[in-house]
């Protein structure tokens, strides 16, 4: 009697949830609750109220005085008028994202495509393609730039009679190298989750998109693109953000002090954060960041509604 | 029934011209890698007066230089003077560093994502909500602000201090860990709680063994993700450098003896074969079956 009277409660209450309106629920939920919730409000909304009210200020660390003030963001204008440091970095930040999106994103949806499809060598290539996102990023790059800056001129040169420099030494070659370098080591990650879904289609749509004459590329396109969209328009919403914080591991290249002309954003705002000697230095930081994320707020938003809007739905 | 039809679905795929692209595409890519892994084996059993005369050639003599990057070491500041933390310390460094951070990741977003997906509450479509938005919305620019809560909270420079700031459920896991408790039937749970379980019993001894794949593979994942990150504890722990962080000073050193290319390269080996033997140890799992779907809201 007492068990059913229990079981009409748990079924009655289910829901989404199987507990739902009851006090000792309630106690439990908050009991693990209130850790990573007060965790998220001190290190992120915290940590994001800060850096906004550093925007605005001007600390003087010989009086430990701090002024409210609008001058961070009058400097950063004024540096973009005389200087070309802002256009720079914003150029060398946008050709890393053209090239992830237009390069990578395609590759990976291939490479995927392909080891869905269970073609031969796809176990092999799996497991190559997520190997370098493994890897430490300084030992990836310490091996990369050892090889392309030493022994792929000698390669070259030995094989082919091509006389050139060090990839990393010649300016022209440079950005590309390292946009290279990024691209190649990309594919962990997005190929894993665009291949485990494409193995979830079912084999009767499959099976019913042979029958329509869908092989090959109309395969792909039909049948398989619309069932990754999902996963690809989560990847390519969160990658806008990309243009602002990727940092294209320059520190792993250069340390703090990398050349002009391969800078990005997302490399200028940490070597300088992480090189900063006091605190009087955060709030131009911040100013600068405070402005990135206005930009990207509003693109994130709009590629995120274009994507909705011209794309496919869940299904 | 179902099995059989997959697999001689399977099985009938043949080669396509976007097929053999992409066997092509995949075979350079393959070739790109071993080749740079090879190099880095090659050139680390070499001396520099070899290397200067043959760059990518087999060594003329072969030298084991591995036992010498053990006795590397970087010097740290301390409230004490100056002290030299050598490699084997690294690698300690990198383990609490690295286990702790997964482990506190991967519980803190595995339990919240399980009291999201179990408890109905509006509260929990509120931070299904904000771990959505958080993931959108791009903020940018926020590390002086947090080196100075660190600061702030006496976590700066401590490796459990960054245990706690590492402790949130924000990322794609926590939507993976919703959709593993979503697939979860209900049923288990009720028939304990009919049985007498409380809320802590179905949680630990019914819903999280359920899970515990999909937890394997993600703190596989972060673990791997912390071990290789060396920009955090750069900032965050000076006085633990690990042994990524290692690696980038062995390769910027100005110390003779090890600023060779061979003997940096040596220093890149040793420290990809521990993460590389997890690595064959475990990629079964890391590449299991986790999903991550779209973004509505």
């Amino acid at each position: 009697m007492k068990n059913s009277t229990k079981t009409m409660e748990y079924s009655g209450k289910r829901g989404n949830g199987f507990a739902k309106n009851k006090r000792k629920d309630k106690w439990f939920y908050i009991s693990l609750m209130i850790i990573p919730v007060a965790q998220f409000l001190i290190f992120y909304v915290g940590v994001n109220i800060k850096s906004f009210a550093y925007a605005f200020q001007k600390i003087d660390i010989m009086s430990g005085r701090t002024d409210w003030t609008f001058e961070n963001f009058k400097n950063i204008f004024s540096k973009m008028k005389t200087s070309t440091l802002y256009s720079d970095l914003l150029s060398v930040s946008l050709k890393a994202y053209l090239c992830s999106v237009v390069v990578g994103v395609p590759l990976g949806l291939f490479f995927s495509y392909y080891i869905s499809e269970k073609m031969p060598g796809a176990g092999l290539f799996r497991v190559l393609l997520f190997l370098p996102s493994i890897i430490s990023a300084a030992t990836m790059v310490t091996i990369y730039m050892n090889f392309i800056e030493s022994a792929l001129p000698d390669i070259l040169k030995d094989l082919f009679g091509v006389q050139r420099d060090g990839f990393l030494e010649n300016v022209n070659s440079r950005l590309p190298s390292i946009i290279f370098y990024n691209v190649f080591i990309s594919f962990g990650t997005s190929v894993l989750m665009y291949s485990n879904s494409m193995s979830g289609i079912a084999p009767e749509i499959i099976e019913a998109g042979k029958l329509d004459g869908a092989t090959g590329f109309k395969k792909f396109w039909y049948i398989v693109f619309p069932h990754v969209y999902g996963t690809l328009s989560t990847f390519l919403i969160i990658g806008v953000a990309g243009i602002f914080t990727n940092q294209l591991d320059l520190f792993s290249f250069y340390g703090g002090g990398a050349p002009d002309g391969v800078k990005t954003f997302g490399y200028y705002l940490y070597a300088n954060a992480q090189q900063a000697a006091n605190e009087a230095e955060y709030p131009a930081l911040s100013a600068l960041g405070l402005l990135l994320t206005a930009i990207a707020v509003p693109l994130t938003m709009l590629v995120k509604y274009l994507l909705e809007k011209f794309g496919y739905g869940e299904e | 029934m179902k099995k059989t039809n997959a697999k001689s679905l399977s099985t009938k795929n043949h080669f396509s011209p976007t097929t053999v692209v992409m066997l092509v595409v995949l075979i350079v890519y393959a070739a790109i890698l071993f080749g740079l892994l090879l190099w880095a084996l090659l050139t680390s059993f070499k001396i520099q007066d070899d290397f200067d005369v043959n760059t990518w050639k087999l060594p003329t003599e072969w030298y084991i230089t591995f036992p010498a990057i053990f006795k590397f070491s970087v010097p740290v500041d301390t409230d004490m003077g100056t002290r030299f933390v050598k490699i084997p310390e690294m690698f300690w460094n990198s383990l609490t560093y690295s286990v702790g951070c997964a482990l506190v990741k991967t519980t803190v977003t595995c339990i919240t994502a399980y009291l999201c997906t179990k408890f109905d509450y509006f509260f929990s479509k509120i931070v299904k909500n904000v771990v959505i938005v958080c993931m959108i919305i791009p903020v940018v620019g926020s590390l002086p602000a947090e080196i100075a809560m660190a600061r702030a909270f006496g976590f700066y420079n401590k490796v459990y201090g960054l245990w706690i700031m590492q402790a949130n459920f924000l990322g794609m896991y926590f939507l993976i860990f919703c959709s593993a408790f979503a697939a979860q039937p209900n049923a288990y749970a009720e028939a304990a709680k009919i049985d007498g379980a409380n809320n802590y019993s179905v949680l630990f001894r019914i819903s999280l063994p359920l899970v515990k794949n999909v937890f394997g593979t993600i703190f596989l994942i972060n673990f791997i993700t912390y071990w290789n990150d060396y920009q955090t504890p750069l900032v965050y722990l000076p006085s633990y450098p690990t042994a990524a962080y290692g690696m980038l000073k062995l390769s910027t050193t100005i110390d003779n003896f090890y600023s060779t290319t061979p003997m940096i390269i040596a220093g890149a080996v040793v420290l990809m074969v521990p993460v590389l033997v997890l690595f064959l140890c475990f990629h079964k799992r890391l590449l299991g079956n986790i999903n991550i779907g779209g973004i509505k809201g």
